[in-house]
């Protein structure tokens, strides 16, 4: 179907009028949603974060290519809740309490999203109950954790403590990252994980889901 | 030292690199020995004291205030009449009206918000003291912008793909914020040029790669100069006018081409890079009147396993000799602030000084 090349090409290239249209023009011919997300939407955005590492792609790139994707995302998802279809992992994501920087958490959050992952989105400035709330309340398989400070970054640990006080630090992965965070950091603190960047830390969630 | 008398010439600071200054941007640190720090924000005489002491501690005529990069934007909203309490965190989300648009961009008389008049307050006292000199910050225009819109780099990335204003509301609100950032960064500075900064640090982090792509510009956007050359220009110019010299600092990732324009055509007294950049190579992109800053990875000091105190030693020694081998006029210091982290305070303060002398023996 050429719509699934088309809708591939407007996520790579980061143009959402032609997503929206490709996506649009799949349903109408009748292609199913899931396998629109499989077959074009996941392999546009593994290649924008392959085109990333080898940094011939940027950030606003890969910001243009999940606006893109996301746009289409919005014409699937009426037709996956009437079908009862889901998208099978779930992940919460926020910048940890004191931090008003979200556009790191941001980019994360579209690249994941575009891999296929089903993604809330707490905001930034999230204190630790509220991760707390949301992973009881959510039941996601994932805690994504962000700062770009290193005052803030001790909100990290107090995130996975309060996971660990309520009871839910073994129900779910938690991955970190921001400027400051390296991995001897994320060990100390008791994360599952740290990535340096966006199409790292989805690379990281398919390995946790993997079992690697 | 008197510098009671403006202004500084370029040679002052050429002077102090010519004698091998070392100084961190270590106010913060300096801050946080105070028993109640953070009420030293936004009290004059208090800030006043505490920029002093980092100043003489680190044997620097530059007294270098709080890197506090949110000031201009709490300004900004209190002329927008945003309730006190969201001001940091609010983000416009849809095009002015032209009349809002004015009365954001107008002059004002001054600083409005505690933190601001602080700052400028402090800069007076500090211009009282003879061996200090008084130098100003503020947020660059485009480092502003960023802060006033929820997702400015896609907006960005839009309008270096030839998306124009009226073609979309969220570029549209991209060239309105900037219009406002750059009206709030002239107000902040003239305010700092009256109450006597001889020298203003200018701070454009975001005026980099991940805001502004390097794809772009190469497939002939003139996004980078719309957005960052061309109001930091004026800035300059109204520095230049009122004889108030520029330091100019970005610490994010930079290609050439930005860091040429940043040295060559904002061409500043100082220019202070992040820690990802090697000073000696963009030695040769820079003039032999403007003193490289920097650029040891400060932001990493919390962690000794990250940046252990012999890494510190061996970045220090190594940043030394190859400025020293390349000629280029230098003052060796912190990539960005060093800000005050209390469960590392004890680890950031003896890489400080770890920096400061070269050895770990502290």
């Amino acid at each position: 179907m050429t719509q699934f090349n088309e809708l591939y090409d407007a996520i790579l290239n980061g143009d959402a009028k032609k997503a929206h249209a490709a996506t649009q023009a799949a349903l109408d011919a009748g292609a199913e949603p899931m396998t629109l997300i499989a077959e074009s939407m996941v392999p546009a955005m593994d290649e924008v974060g392959r085109l990333f590492e080898q940094e011939e792609y940027f950030v606003p790139e890969l910001l243009l290519a999940g606006r893109a994707m996301k746009g289409a995302m919005e014409l699937l998802r009426p037709r996956m809740t009437a079908s009862g279809e889901k998208l099978s992992t779930r992940v919460v994501i926020g910048t940890v309490k004191g931090d008003l920087h979200d556009i790191g958490k941001n980019i994360v959050a579209s690249m994941l999203e575009g891999s296929g992952f089903e993604v809330i989105d707490l905001g930034a400035d999230v204190p630790a109950e509220k991760f707390v709330a949301a992973v009881e309340e959510r039941k996601p398989q994932f805690v994504c954790m962000s700062a770009l400070l290193t005052v803030t970054m001790p909100a990290m640990k107090t995130t996975i403590d309060a996971l660990r006080s309520a009871g839910l630090r073994t129900r779910v992965k938690v991955l970190v990252g921001g400027a400051p965070v390296t991995m001897q950091y994320a060990q100390e603190i008791g994360a599952d994980g740290y990535s340096e960047n966006a199409s790292g830390a989805v690379g990281l969630v398919r390995n946790l889901l993997a079992g690697a | 030292m008197d510098h009671s008398n403006p202004p500084i010439d370029r040679a002052f600071y050429l002077e102090l690199a010519a004698r091998g200054l070392r100084m961190p941007i270590g106010t913060d640190l300096a801050m946080h020995e105070e028993s109640e720090p953070e009420e030293v924000r936004d009290n004059g005489d208090a800030l006043a004291r505490v920029i002093a002491r980092a100043a003489r501690r680190w044997g620097t005529p530059l007294a270098v205030p709080l890197m506090d990069l949110r000031l201009e934007k709490l300004d900004l909203m209190t002329i927008a009449g945003v309730p006190e309490e969201e001001r940091e965190r609010y983000h416009f989300t849809a095009p002015l009206e032209q009349a809002a648009l004015e009365k954001l961009c107008a002059e004002q008389d001054g600083p409005l918000c505690p933190g601001s008049r602080a700052r400028d307050e402090a800069l007076a006292r500090i211009g009282a003291q003879p061996d200090l000199v008084p130098v100003g910050m503020a947020i660059g225009p485009f480092s502003l912008t960023t802060r006033l819109m929820a997702d400015p780099i896609t907006a960005a990335a839009m309008a270096g793909s030839g998306v124009e204003a009226e073609d979309a509301e969220e570029v549209k609100l991209l060239w309105q914020c900037l219009r406002m950032a750059e009206a709030a960064v002239l107000r902040a500075v003239r305010s700092q040029m009256r109450h006597g900064a001889k020298a203003i640090m200018i701070c454009e982090p975001a005026a980099c790669t991940a805001f502004i792509s390097p794809r772009q510009l190469k497939a002939g956007s003139n996004l980078f100069e719309r957005l960052v050359m061309e109001p930091n220009l004026r800035v300059k110019a109204a520095l230049e006018e009122a004889g108030c010299n520029l330091i100019f600092h970005d610490c994010g990732e930079l290609i050439d081409p930005m860091v040429e324009a940043f040295a060559q055509r904002i061409h500043p007294v100082v220019l202070s890079l992040g820690s990802s950049h090697k000073l000696w190579e963009d030695a040769r992109l820079t003039p032999s009147d403007v003193v490289l800053y920097g650029n040891l990875p400060t932001k990493s000091f919390y962690s000794d396993g990250a940046m252990p105190v012999e890494e510190v030693v061996r970045r220090t020694q190594e940043l030394a000799e190859k400025m020293k081998a390349c000629g280029h006029p230098f003052i060796l210091g912190s990539e960005c602030d060093v800000l005050f982290v209390a469960e590392a305070q004890d680890a950031i303060r003896k890489k400080v000084e770890a920096m400061m002398t070269g050895t770990a023996a502290v």
